[in-house]
């Protein structure tokens, strides 16, 4: 079964019937140092750099991922509110930190 | 005349090596006040290609900031849809940006940097959208961070480095 994710307080059309509490999700991830100095001479135009752009998506989806994992294994089938934090922890590496309501909806 | 022993092709190398790194930082220099703003007036221009292109197949605006839906009256379906782009200013659009902060007022290079972030973030918000089958994506937010706090943890934005997250929620 698929779970639904919004980042709004309620789904219109659907109804609530139970809540679950919190679903949480994250990740770790570092840079690739090579990766990181190619950035740095693409720093000199300006303009997009794809490799940060790439690392951090990929974290968020992972996160994303393990959040409704959660949320699955609590019986959910929808997780409401969800929001992004991140953080950064020492040595490089940054948190990717996804949470939300997990809930039971139904069509109404 | 000289004779090439180990001892000189050593010390050429050397040499070499020391120039590269003393010319380097001078030539990435010009290169960037002579090139950057082709690069970037180059992808402001397609940004506006393919804004109009999604604004012709749905014939509007499929991305809004409301939390309820506009067109659609039964859903069936919800998820989040969400991209992200990192930006940076060329090293010439800092040292401008650097001297003009001397004085205050505006800065158009950075400006012109961050609304391109933005306008891209949001661009490829509803191209992900139109690929995924969302016909409305609610309650849309763009959010700003620094990629260099996270990547290397502590105060190291010198380069201004940011990230543009723009997520909703698409219906169906």
């Amino acid at each position: 079964m698929e779970i639904m994710t919004s980042n709004t307080e309620t789904i219109p059309g659907f109804s609530i019937t139970k809540s679950l509490g919190v679903a949480t999700g994250s990740t770790v991830r570092a840079k690739h140092i090579g990766k990181d100095i190619l950035a740095g001479l693409k720093n000199i135009v300006g303009g997009e750099l794809k490799a940060y752009t790439e690392l951090l998506m990929e974290a968020r989806t992972e996160a994303l991922g393990r959040m409704m994992m959660d949320a699955a294994q609590r019986g959910a089938n929808a997780v409401v509110n969800v929001r992004f934090a991140t953080s950064s922890v020492a040595g490089g590496a940054a948190e990717l930190f996804a949470y939300g309501t997990a809930v039971v909806i139904q069509q109404e | 005349m000289y004779d090439l022993t180990a001892e000189t092709i050593g010390l050429l190398i050397i040499y070499a090596i020391i120039a590269i790194f003393i010319l380097f930082f001078p030539l990435a220099f010009i290169y960037s006040m002579l090139f950057g703003w082709i690069h970037q007036s180059r992808r402001q221009k397609k940004l506006l290609a393919r804004e109009q292109k999604v604004a012709g197949i749905v014939g509007g605006d499929n991305i809004h900031t409301l939390s309820n839906p506009i067109n659609l009256e039964h859903i069936s379906q919800c998820g989040l849809v969400m991209t992200n782009i990192t930006v940076s200013p060329s090293w010439w659009q800092l040292f401008i940006g650097g001297l003009k902060s001397i004085f205050g007022g505006q800065i158009q290079s950075y400006d012109k940097v961050l609304a391109y972030g933005r306008g891209e973030a949001m661009q490829r918000l509803r191209e992900q959208a139109l690929g995924e089958g969302w016909s409305e994506v609610i309650n849309v937010r763009v959010e700003t961070s620094m990629v260099m706090n996270k990547v290397r943890g502590g105060n190291q934005n010198k380069l201004g480095t940011l990230e543009f997250v723009a997520y909703g929620t698409g219906i169906r």
